[in-house]
């Protein structure tokens, strides 16, 4: 499998939690065109991995199940985005250089 | 006391030099007081404690004579800590000064002077001073580098060399230049090359923490600050998080709560949305570790909300401990079912409601069917629902409880899981696998006949359930039923494999009935309609036939007929020894005895020059296979059998030598059975990990222990292989063996099962090659213990040197005992952890 047990295959192909299967499979055809298996294998494949998931009832409840990692880190609970890096003069690192 | 001070133990130092010079009282130990003064006050000054630098440092001038000349150095360094740079770099200022002072001072100044702005002004050296040049240079690129993007010419800083004790400072404005360009992995370098006893130093764990890294050390206000104003609130929460992460880990509970204080209130702030979340994975983390739900409810600044995110983590939060609590975790993905039905997660009928079942009924599947009993009568008895966790939660949450106010134990049920399940979202392999369960509860066949028929309503199209309902007929002796479902089946798909071996076996069942009845008119009957069967010819069948009019002729007692239907089966299949094997087994499905075979079949059996006696049975033991009857080897052949096996290198394949080692199984004759798993672990070729279970099977019961890691490897292997009726026969066994083993219930949940049943590569191999080597079946070592004692009393000492119960064994056994008696208290006070987490302390 090309996508993880935290990741959500909806999110993966673009459609909501209640989509309709028909949707779920239009999303899919629409995103493999915009990857296709020659130019972007490795996007094809979570494509396709995350269509597995959601096109079986059966996988989809599972990955439903199971897509929760209890012992995972708390920090895990952020979305992994880049923080901020904002410019600040120099007076607050100059504090942590005065503070020994 | 030079020893204490190289280890950096000022204190004790001074104490002992005071020591000395109270005892010797000469400027020699004066000189040495005074030293050890000075390395403490070295030691102040680098724990930031300036103000008691100064004091002790006046207090040694003023007390003894020789300290004002000694403690010079440490008197400039004193002040340069205050800031008072001059004195310090006055001396620099002279062109005479020794180069070991000079580099002292620069020491000094690489370690203390954490401002520029002051170094830059410092008016006892010449505004041309390289010194003064290097931090105002240094010092307009920092403030350039933190205000905003900044021009490559700007940071180059030709007036800092590396050797310069502002070295640092230029590595740090670089670190900040590269962080503000994202580029992580050079400004983590840069980090690596700063001094770390130098001022610069500081900003590493502040600048570590806004690049995402973990860290141990807690961060000064100052540096929580800088990361709050440069990354904003998420990067405080983040850190929070981290520290709680780490607390965690100690389980040390006065660590946990203020770091669940602080973590909580940042997010609150930082990322308000996240908060629940964040207090639920602390609730079940606080369950994991039994932590007081009160106080951490109290720490978190409320309850955490028990909607179907949080009964899912739980669930897997105990699912995921591996310990089995088979019954305690069906019971918190009901709650989850519940909920995330009322929140719209699934439909109540859904095929997620379905695989939710499935799921559910494995853990209970896992359990021994004893033990499953015993469990489900305690739990039924005990459990009274999760009403402490709907303490403080909102009407919402609550009116979920509250729709299941009778407590329905269904889930306690692998049967009631399936048949929901089943019912819902009716697919092969639920059928399948409920199927399978209800074979297994031997103690009533209606029930696996319930679940055939079902099967067969709900997906009419499947063979399956008809051919299991023939067979269950057929093994109940209701044949008209079992042709009765035949036909169904042969209606769906005649060409089936499955359903043609199937009515091969029912002719061959109700010709062998026939003969028990003694009605030869009935038996031609079958015997027209079988050879009228493709399949019954086929291979060795046609021998198989004529095996059975064989028998037939011999219950009619002509002999003569008898005879040469036996030579004519010994030309089919090329040995006369087959032959015999062959009517033995067509005679036995038909009711004769072996005073008949003894009476009617030779005697001296003859191995013709083709095949070996090993190779003769293993075919007819796969004859009787495909027709369903059941072959016996003969106990005059045990011994030429196991030479054979043993002894010559087998011509047999894989399919002969397996079947041969479960008809030695069937009558339990293990050393033949053993003697083929040595001979198919010889075989290169993929089928090891059958024959290791066979060698599971075959090993006596004082090999347990070996009996084990057989399966475990078998498992391991034939899923490695692909050979998953391997796999599943392995775990079968292996639940088997636990359940045979461990009467007792207990003793069952002590043990730690679910751990050994998995291997790493190097364990597998280990086992295999030990049992590729170990040809020969294991001898009884307690069999000396069974030796009569009139015998036994004539063995000399040497002999009874190494008899099996020494007291050194006794001792051993007792440790174990021991062991066993601790685990068990364990046990208990698991248990009573358990049981107050599921009735009050909860949150």
């Amino acid at each position: 499998m090309n996508i993880q047990l935290n990741e959500d295959p909806r999110e993966i192909l673009g459609v909501l939690p209640n989509a309709s299967d028909e949707t779920i499979r239009g999303a899919y055809l629409r995103k493999v065109k915009e990857n296709p298996p020659d130019r972007e294998p490795a996007a094809f494949e979570r494509i396709r991995d995350a269509y597995e998931v959601l096109r079986d009832p059966h996988r989809r409840a599972m990955h439903m199940f199971l897509s929760v990692d209890p012992e995972a880190p708390l920090l895990c609970l952020l979305p992994e985005s880049n923080p901020e890096r904002r410019f600040t003069g120099p007076h607050p690192w100059l504090v942590v250089l005065g503070e020994k | 006391m030079r020893v204490l001070l190289a280890k950096g133990k000022t204190r004790p130092a001074v104490e002992l030099a005071k020591e000395i010079h109270k005892r010797y009282d000469s400027p020699k130990t004066e000189a040495l007081l005074v030293d050890a003064y000075a390395a403490r006050i070295r030691s102040l000054l680098e724990t930031g404690l300036k103000k008691e630098a100064r004091e002790l440092f006046e207090l040694v001038q003023q007390r003894y004579s020789c300290g004002r000349a000694r403690l010079a150095e440490i008197g400039v360094l004193v002040s340069a800590s205050e800031g008072k740079l001059e004195e310090l770099l006055r001396l620099l200022s002279d062109p005479a000064l020794p180069r070991e002072r000079r580099r002292a001072i620069e020491n000094a100044v690489k370690s203390l002077v954490s401002d520029l702005n002051a170094l830059s002004e410092c008016a006892v050296l010449a505004s041309d001073h390289p010194l003064r040049t290097a931090a105002a240079a240094l010092l307009r690129a920092f403030t350039a580098v933190t205000a905003g993007p900044v021009e490559p010419s700007t940071l180059e800083l030709p007036e800092v060399s590396h050797r310069s004790p502002l070295a640092s400072w230029k590595i740090l404005v670089r670190a900040i230049e590269y962080f503000y360009q994202e580029n992580d992995a050079a400004c983590d370098r840069c980090l690596e090359l700063i001094d770390p006893d130098s001022p610069p130093a500081r900003l590493i764990p502040a600048l570590r923490s806004m690049l995402g890294a973990r860290t141990e050390e807690r961060l000064k206000p100052a540096a929580n600050s800088l990361v709050t104003e440069v990354c904003g609130d998420k990067a405080s929460l983040r850190r929070a998080l981290q520290e709680l992460d780490s607390a965690i880990e100690t389980k040390i509970l006065g660590k946990i709560l203020p770091e669940i204080e602080r973590a909580t209130a940042t997010c609150e702030v930082a990322c308000p949305e996240l908060l629940e979340r964040l207090r639920q994975h602390i609730s079940v983390r606080a369950l994991q570790l039994d932590l007081p739900t009160r106080k951490v409810r109290a720490a978190m600044g409320g309850a955490s909300i028990k909607n179907a995110y949080f009964w899912r983590l739980f669930a897997r939060s105990v699912e995921s401990s591996r310990k089995p609590f088979g019954l305690l975790i069906c019971a918190l993905w009901e709650q989850f079912r519940r909920h995330a039905v009322a929140e719209g997660w699934f439909a109540e009928n859904s095929p997620e409601a379905a695989a939710l079942y499935l799921h559910m009924a494995q853990f209970l599947l896992e359990l021994p069917v004893e033990t499953l009993e015993v469990l489900q009568r305690d739990f039924a008895a005990e459990f009274s629902g999760f009403h402490a966790f709907y303490e403080d939660q909102p009407p919402g949450i609550r009116a979920v409880q509250a729709k299941y106010k009778k407590n329905d134990l269904y889930f306690l049920s692998p049967g009631s899981l399936f048949e929901r399940a089943c019912r819902i979202d009716p697919r092969r392999e639920a059928f399948e696998q409920w199927w399978q369960w209800a074979r297994e509860q031997e103690s009533d066949w209606r029930i696996a006949d319930y679940v055939a028929e079902c099967w067969h309503r709900a997906l009419p199209n499947h063979s399956q359930p008809l051919l299991y309902l023939m067979e269950s007929a057929q093994k109940r002796g209701a044949l008209n039923k079992a042709t009765e479902a035949l036909e169904q089946a042969q209606k769906l798909d005649a060409l089936n494999p499955e359903v043609r071996r199937a009515a091969l076996r029912l002719l061959v069942a109700q010709t062998g009935r026939h003969l028990r009845q003694r009605k030869p008119h009935l038996v031609e009957k079958d015997l027209a309609a079988l050879e009228a069967l493709p399949q019954a010819r086929a291979a060795d069948g046609a021998a198989f036939l004529v095996a059975l009019r064989w028998a037939c002729e011999t219950i009619r007692g002509n002999s003569e007929l008898a005879s040469g239907f036996l030579s004519q089966i010994g030309g089919l299949l090329g040995s006369s020894a087959a032959a015999i094997l062959a009517c033995q087994t067509a005679g036995r499905l038909g009711g004769l005895t072996h005073a008949d075979f003894d009476r009617l079949l030779p005697q001296r059996v003859s191995v013709d020059s083709e095949g070996s006696l090993a190779s003769v049975t293993a075919r007819v033991c796969t004859l009787a296979g495909e027709v369903g009857a059941n072959f016996t080897i003969p106990t005059a052949w045990q011994e030429l059998l196991l030479q054979e096996l043993t002894n010559r290198p087998s011509k047999l394949d894989v399919r002969q030598l397996d079947m041969l080692g479960r008809a030695a199984l069937g009558r339990n004759q293990r050393e033949i059975a053993y003697a083929a798993s040595a001979a198919g672990l010889a075989i290169e070729g993929g089928a090891e990990a059958r024959f290791l279970l066979l060698r599971a099977r075959a090993l006596p019961e004082w090999e347990a222990e070996r009996r084990s890691d057989c399966i475990a490897a078998a498992a391991a292997l034939g899923r490695g292989q692909q050979d998953m009726s391997t796999v599943k026969e392995a775990v079968e066994l292996w639940r088997g063996r636990c359940s045979n083993a461990r009467k007792n219930v207990l003793d069952w949940l002590e043990s730690e099962d679910w751990d050994e049943f998995s291997m790493t590569t190097e364990q597998i191999d280990a086992v295999l090659q030990h049992e590729k080597h170990c040809r020969a079946f294991p001898p009884d070592r307690y069999a000396r213990s069974r030796t009569p004692f009139a015998e036994a009393g004539y063995v000399n000492e040497a002999e009874n040197d190494d008899k099996p119960f020494s007291l050194a064994d006794i001792a051993q056994l007792v440790a174990g005992m021991s062991q066993v008696l601790e685990k068990r208290q364990r046990k208990a006070r698991r248990d009573r952890d358990l049981a107050a987490a599921e009735q009050g302390e909860l949150f």
